[in-house]
């Protein structure tokens, strides 16, 4: 073979190295261990020149040497330093011609050998160890620390420890450096380490990473074996050799010997594939939720809501019922697939066998897969209540009773609209006023009319109002710019005379007055006289004219009937005497306000409080109370609304324990009602009306708790409003009727209402001329 | 003064984020921030106000919760995505450089391997949560499970889904707890109980899917992914939560034979009984791991015992006490009449289990064996059988078995001479039963039995259920009767609102009254006699209820059928009075014409019918009037708010009611035209 030649071949040249290498005499191997001993040399190396060669070779030193190969691995477990001795005889025999050892007899009388001292050569690496190098081996020196040696030499004698230099000895070193003195301590010796100079210079090489080898010049020039310049003629001019272009035999040989075991199948071309490792992957072999904590739900996160249960249509074979009709179905076929309420038809297969597959599967699916991941989520709250429950608890109407719900009496005879009405304090007449300019008095059950008189012939009646209280009969209405106190001959004489009486009383306390004079008659804001008026007026039963020079639009009576505050609301009237306080008993006309009131507009109307001495006047935007006696501003009501119409006192206000309530209409078509005690803003605000508001009205006396307002729709509504004594509840509003019978009449429907003092009556006003009870 | 605030720096502006910017903040991609999204489960928000949280007058823009996004900033799978990415584009680069087997390579040891099990736990901090949110993974593994392979769903995914699918349903099999189900046109509906929550999914009908072109299979594959990583979790769970290990073992051979749920064997402490009852030798072995593993268990309780320092004379006495007590509910029954009774539930795992236990059935060719098979399991049958075309497993083969109690069969009844002479049965293939022949001692039933039967919880009469007999309607369990709804177990009479019926009476009447004047008469009392046969039945089922438990089967169906006789009986004989006081009436009514000296005729009778009924709708349509109005009233007092809410309600509620009328008048319709 060979590599087993080249083996040995090689062996020879290692030898020598070992040789020279050896530092123990061999004295105890006996010479029979050396045919061993060889042998294992032998393979030795063979195995170490196997590992520099190529790998092809590898292969084939594989089959061939197996049982070599093996007998190897086993021996190749005995220590270096037994090997080591082993080799060294073995260099022995061949070379010396002499045997280099005598035979001695031991005490067993056996042969004993008994090798000369070896002296090593001056090229030995171990040259400079000395004879007495100290044997003990790889040991630390403290071990010694209590003896007197430190260790034993080659032959056994003890190494005795060197006397520790003295004090002075110290110094003197210290003072004297000696060359190579390096202060360090050799460890094997004791003693101290001297280097020489070229010791020092090899540790600096090594210390600095350099050759050790002298003269070496890591930067020699570059000497280009294969320049880069193309030369023309070839280098060598040898022939190529013939083992450049004929192929190998060697090679041939094991190439072949590859493909016989690829045949035979002792070597696999390839590796085969792991498949194991994915199999693994999808195994769950744990469990998650082992210690599992539950964790409160996040307020922001909203689960998934679930798809809703199936129902009776979609089952396979529902009920008759729910199956389409042509209709259906046709019109199920015409919505696009988004409108449908349902994505599918009912349908009846009968029987299982026949139910085809459902072909929206994957899209349906593909569907809810997307909403779950792109549709937002928002917690809706779902309502689960009967909305009857939300309807508020309210009195039935039949428990409110009475309330005007039917038209009984028709008021016709006046020409034009019927601007206002009134209902006497006993109940039993009704006055009204209208555009032809005359006043009308009607029995109010039968609507006879008793007693008509023409104030005016080109101004209308703007207001007519009775004077609080049974003790008398006098009617205050106002026609143009004057206001006309009668006292309509209806009534039984008595009470007629009583009423004569009442007005006439001021004549006298009117005279004891001096008139103004001209100059004072001339300024704007001088209270107007007390005039009789013209003898056909008088006969008719007007007592008293009071001339105001500008058109007052509302009148209203102080309860005991001895004042009555009258407005004029246009806008050209100064505010000095826009509101003006007639004293009836007296004669007298007074103007309290000076100025214009703040907060909106020319005042619209003025009430007094049925109780307190208040008067409450509105402009156009709030209303403001008046305490009278002590001239003061007591209450400023802001109703909110643009354009205040008409208002009125609850009748039990402050009376009865409770306090101030306060409706107010609106030409915004808004109807409020204010608590006074709550705040200055609406308690209810009521937008029932499609047009605006013109009255608006309490029941008097507060027997029914009953209102009713009148619009320019035609209509009357009529609400129930009860107040508590309990300051903690509040009113109760409850509408009840709407009643309709006025016709709308140049964008006018009703203008006035009014209350019948006891009953639960009321009477309407309307711009078709008529006027109308409701009972 | 206090610093002016920037716009859009706190508040809603903050809040929210649209996709774009959270896009763009996790810098990557459209798709892999899609495939994120449905892992994580991170929906988009709708903000209070859309104005407010953005920043573009664009109308739908998508939001996102900003701390959703924020979340997701480090979240691991995000470094798996980018790995992704990479990878993708060196694989590109291979494969446009002609390496394909380097791009192979590549794709096959570098791709990262996406684990979710920290996402499953992150969105399911526990078992519950994981169960309450099983339906719409089940409904789509399960539709996966049946889908064929295509470039989209490689077949490694459509078997894993079918492997989980199955444990899933082996786990419902062995504890019994499946609920209800119902057969609907788009597939089989199933409702299981499992602590506490109830699942519901959908099983496709098997056929291929049509697949549309609008559909995206990356996104269902994604969710795909995700649930089969949850259902694993949730199947390990289960399983061990009763004993048994997991996975089971599954036998391919089997599988490919068409085997499905019997490729599965439990294995574990608890299996007392396979659910496969024919394979004797898995029996023995699984007898054999059982007493392993119970040998086991018992050394570690001993151990346990003897580390807790417990005496034996302590443990026995207690191990009595809890051989008494069962699983089972107990009914509580108030002691004193005073007091509120609590709902209990009512039908529990044992129930259920017992509902087919003792008998065996016989799935004939034509009826579906995976679904059947399932819920026949689920509630408690052991042995069944099928014809050999439909797969491994069964209990026999043999249609002549004759222990087979109970044979499903879906095909309609044919006349003797039609069917085709069978073949001779080959030599020890099972004998082959002429299609249609009855085999005495058995029941056949329709496949629409056993759902029937399931949602009541009990069996019901098999013989309205025999093959080609015309089956009663399949009605969903999960439909409760509401207000106002309709409800077609009820009969008619009972959930039609006052005066309806006479309603719809009148309404057809004056159509038909133009055309038939003559019949005219007739009609009012055939409405009365309806009107009673009405209440007599609604009488009749009361007393049903309250009657007989034994002969519980018989259905509500099957009730009114059978009272249909006495029904019409009744209203011949009401019929036959009124007529005699009809013919009464008409004579009272031409004497007065006599008196009167009015020519009278029949026209004259009939004009007064119509004017009675005329007053009857007037005094009716007053009558709705006058509610109008009140509602009218009561709604003038609610703020606008609550009054907007009523309305909505008011509109929804008269929507259910208004289908709730059709419907009740398409039966009233139907069963005039039955009685006619």
């Amino acid at each position: 073979m060979d590599a087993r030649k080249a083996s040995k071949k090689r062996k020879a040249v290692t030898r020598d190295v070992e040789e020279e290498a050896g530092v123990f005499s061999g004295d105890e191997l006996g010479a029979e261990n050396l045919d061993g001993a060889l042998s294992d040399n032998n393979n030795d190396l063979s195995e170490s020149e196997e590992e520099d060669s190529d790998s092809e070779i590898e292969l084939i030193d594989d089959f061939s040497d197996e049982d070599d190969e093996d007998e190897l691995d086993s021996d190749e477990i005995p220590s270096d330093g037994e090997d080591e001795k082993p080799k060294k005889s073995a260099e022995i025999t061949p070379n010396g011609t002499e045997p280099n050892f005598r035979v001695v007899k031991d005490a067993n009388g056996n042969e004993r050998y008994l090798y000369d001292e070896i002296n090593p050569d001056d090229n030995s690496d171990y040259s400079d160890v000395e004879e007495k190098a100290n044997t003990i081996g790889d040991i630390p020196l403290s071990f010694y620390d209590q003896y007197p040696h430190i260790g034993y030499d080659i032959n056994g004698k003890k190494i005795m420890r060197p006397a520790k230099g003295e004090a002075l000895d110290a110094l003197l070193d210290s003072i004297e450096v000696p060359k190579g003195w390096t202060g360090l301590t050799d460890p094997s010796t004791g003693k101290p380490l001297q280097l020489s100079q070229e010791e020092l210079e090899l540790l600096k090489k090594v210390q600095m990473n350099e050759s050790t080898v002298d003269g070496y010049n890591p930067y020699e020039p570059l000497v280009e074996s294969f320049s880069s310049q193309l030369e023309i003629m070839p280098l060598s001019a040898a022939p190529e050799p013939k083992r450049r272009f004929v192929p190998s035999k060697h090679e041939a040989k094991r190439v072949m010997k590859i493909v016989k075991a690829i045949r035979e199948g002792r070597i696999l071309p390839y590796r085969p594939p792991e498949e194991r490792e994915e199999k693994e992957e999808a195994l769950i072999s744990y469990d998650l939720w082992a210690d599992e904590v539950g964790r409160p739900d996040h307020i922001m996160h909203i689960p998934a809501p679930k798809l809703p249960p199936p129902g009776y249509e979609e089952s396979y074979h529902p009920p008759p019922e729910y199956l389409p009709d042509k209709k259906e179905r046709k019109e199920w076929e015409q919505t696009d697939p988004e409108d449908r309420e349902h994505e599918f038809l009912p349908n009846d297969f009968g029987s299982l066998r026949k139910v085809p597959g459902y072909e929206n599967f994957i899209k349906e699916k593909f569907e809810r897969c997307l909403d779950l991941y792109l549709a937002p989520r928002v917690r809706r709250s779902k309502l689960n209540i009967d909305p009857e429950s939300l309807l508020p608890k309210l009195p039935s109407p039949e428990e409110l009773k009475p309330f005007p719900t039917t038209c009984a009496t028709v008021f016709r005879g006046h020409k034009g609209r019927v601007r206002s009405l009134a209902v006497d304090p006993t109940g039993i007449w009704l006055a009204t006023g209208g555009d032809d300019g005359s006043v009308r008095v009607w029995e109010l059950l039968t609507g006879r009319q008793l007693w008509s008189v023409k104030l005016s012939d080109e101004d209308a009646v703007n207001v007519v109002r009775w004077r609080p209280g049974k003790d008398a009969v006098i009617l205050a209405a106002a026609a143009g710019d004057d206001l006309f106190l009668t006292v309509p001959p209806i009534a039984d004489p008595e009470i007629e005379k009583a009423s004569l009486d009442i007005i006439d009383a001021g004549w006298g306390y009117a005279a004891s007055n001096p008139p103004p004079s001209a100059a004072e008659a001339n300024k704007k804001n001088v209270p107007p006289q007390w005039i009789r008026p013209s003898s056909e007026l008088a006969d008719a039963g007007v007592c008293v004219l009071i001339p105001l020079r500008y058109i007052p639009k509302s009148i209203s009576w102080h309860r005991r009937g001895d004042y009555f505050v009258t407005v004029c609301s246009g806008a050209s009237t100064p505010a000095s005497v826009a509101i003006a306080i007639h004293t009836v008993s007296k004669h007298l006309t007074q103007y309290p306000f000076r100025r214009r009131l703040k907060g909106g507009g020319p005042p619209q109307t003025a009430h007094f409080h049925p109780s307190k001495p208040i008067l409450f006047v509105a402009n156009q935007r709030s209303i403001r109370g008046y305490d009278l006696s002590r001239q003061l501003l007591v209450k400023i009501v802001q109703p909110g609304a643009r354009w205040i119409s008409s208002f009125d006192i609850h009748p039990t206000s402050s009376s009865a324990s409770g306090g101030d309530n306060i409706i107010v209409g609106s030409y915004d078509r808004r109807l409020l009602w204010h608590d006074l005690d709550l705040s200055q803003r609406p308690y209810k605000t009521l937008r029932y009306h499609r047009k605006a508001i013109r009255a608006v009205k309490f029941h008097p006396g507060g027997r029914y708790p009953l209102f009713a307002d009148a619009s320019d729709d035609g209509s009357l509504q009529i609400f129930h409003g009860s107040v508590t004594g309990d300051m903690l509840s509040n009113a109760s509003i409850v509408p009840l009727k709407v009643l309709k019978g006025h016709k709308i009449t140049g964008e006018l429907g009703v203008l006035d209402i009014d209350w019948h003092p006891r009953e639960a009556w009321v009477v309407s006003a309307g711009a078709d001329g008529t006027c109308r009870l409701w009972m | 003064m206090a610093k002016i605030k920037k716009k859009g720096t706190s508040g809603q502006a903050k809040n929210y984020i649209t996709r774009t910017q959270a896009v763009r903040k996790l810098q990557i991609s459209l798709p892999d921030f899609r495939r994120l999204c449905i892992f994580k489960g991170i929906y988009p928000r709708e903000p209070r106000n859309k104005k407010k949280a953005s920043r573009t007058s664009t109308p739908n823009t998508t939001f996102y919760y900003t701390k959703d996004i924020q979340y997701l900033l480090h979240e691991p799978l995000l470094n798996k995505f980018r790995d992704q990415k990479a990878l993708a584009k060196k694989i590109a680069r291979s494969l446009g450089r002609g390496e394909v087997s380097d791009a192979a390579r590549l794709e096959k040891n570098h791709a990262p391997k996406l684990t979710l099990d920290h996402v499953i736990k992150e969105r399911y901090p526990t078992f519950i949560d994981a169960l309450r949110d099983l339906d719409d993974a089940l409904s789509l593994l399960f539709l996966f499970a049946t889908l064929p392979s295509t470039d989209h769903v490689p077949p490694k995914t459509i078997a894993l889904c079918q492997r989980l699918c199955h444990e899933f349903q082996h786990y419902l099999i062995s504890t019994n707890s499946l609920r209800k189900s119902f057969l609907s046109i788009k597939g089989i509906y199933y409702q299981a109980t499992i602590q506490g929550q109830d699942i519901m999914w959908l099983v496709p009908y098997r056929f291929v899917q049509r697949v549309n072109g609008d559909v995206d299979y990356r996104i269902m594959a994604t969710f795909v992914d995700f649930y089969t990583t949850l259902l694993g979790f949730v199947n390990f769970r289960l399983y061990s939560g009763i004993g048994l290990r997991y996975p089971p073992k599954f036998d391919t051979r089997s599988d490919e034979n068409g085997a499905e749920l019997a490729a599965f064997t439990l294995e574990g402490r608890n299996v007392t009984e396979t659910p496969k009852a024919i394979e004797s030798g898995k029996t023995k072995t699984i007898v054999s791991s059982n007493k392993e593993v119970s040998k086991e268990v018992q050394a570690k309780v001993d151990k346990a015992i003897k580390a807790a320092g417990l005496d034996e004379t302590r443990d026995e006495p207690m191990a009595d006490t809890t051989e008494e007590s069962t699983d089972a509910i107990d009914r509580f029954e108030p002691a004193a009449p005073e007091g509120d009774t609590l709902p209990q539930p009512d039908m529990s795992g044992n129930e259920a289990g017992a509902l087919f236990a003792p008998f065996t059935f016989y799935i004939s060719r034509e009826a579906p064996k995976a679904p059947l098979e399932f819920i026949l399991r689920a509630f408690g049958c052991k042995r069944i059988g099928w014809d050999a075309v439909l797969g491994d497993g069964a209990f026999t083969h043999d249609e002549t078995d004759p222990r087979i109690t109970h044979q499903i069969v879906d095909r309609p009844q044919l006349p003797e001479g039609s069917l085709p002479a069978i073949p001779a049965a080959a030599e020890g293939a099972a004998p082959k039963v002429k299609p249609g022949t009855r085999i005495p001692g058995r029941t056949y039933v329709q496949p629409q039995w056993i759902w029937d039967c399931v949602n009541d919880g009990k069996l019901l009469r098999a013989d309205l259920y025999s093959p080609g007999a015309t089956l009663p309607p399949h009605l969903s369990p999960w439909v409760k009767p509401s207000r106002g709804g309709y409800d077609p177990r009820a009969s008619l009479a009972e959930q039609e609102e006052e005066d309806e019926a006479e309603i719809a009476e009148e309404a057809e009447d004056s159509d038909e009254e133009m055309e038939d004047e003559a019949a005219d008469e007739e009609k009012p009392a055939a409405t009365a006699a309806t009107a009673e046969e009405s209440e007599e039945e609604s009488v009749d089922g009361g007393m049903d209820v309250a009657g007989t438990d034994d002969e519980s089967e018989s259905d509500e169906e099957e009730e009114e059928e059978d009272e249909d006789f006495p029904g019409l009986a009744e209203e011949v004989a009401s019929e036959s009075d009124d007529d005699d006081e009809a013919a009464r009436n008409q004579h009272q009514r031409e004497l007065e014409a006599e008196a009167a000296g009015l020519p009278f005729s029949s026209a004259g009778v009939a004009d007064e019918a119509s004017k009675k009924k005329s007053t009857k709708s007037k005094k009716l349509a007053a009558k709705k009037r006058q509610e109008d109005e009140e509602l009218e009233r009561q709604k003038m007092m609610m703020s606008r708010k609550k009054r907007k809410l009523l309305e909505k309600m008011m509109y929804s509620n008269k929507k259910t009611s208004d289908e709730a009328a059709k419907l009740r008048s398409k039966r009233r319709k139907l069963e005039k035209a039955g009685q006619k």
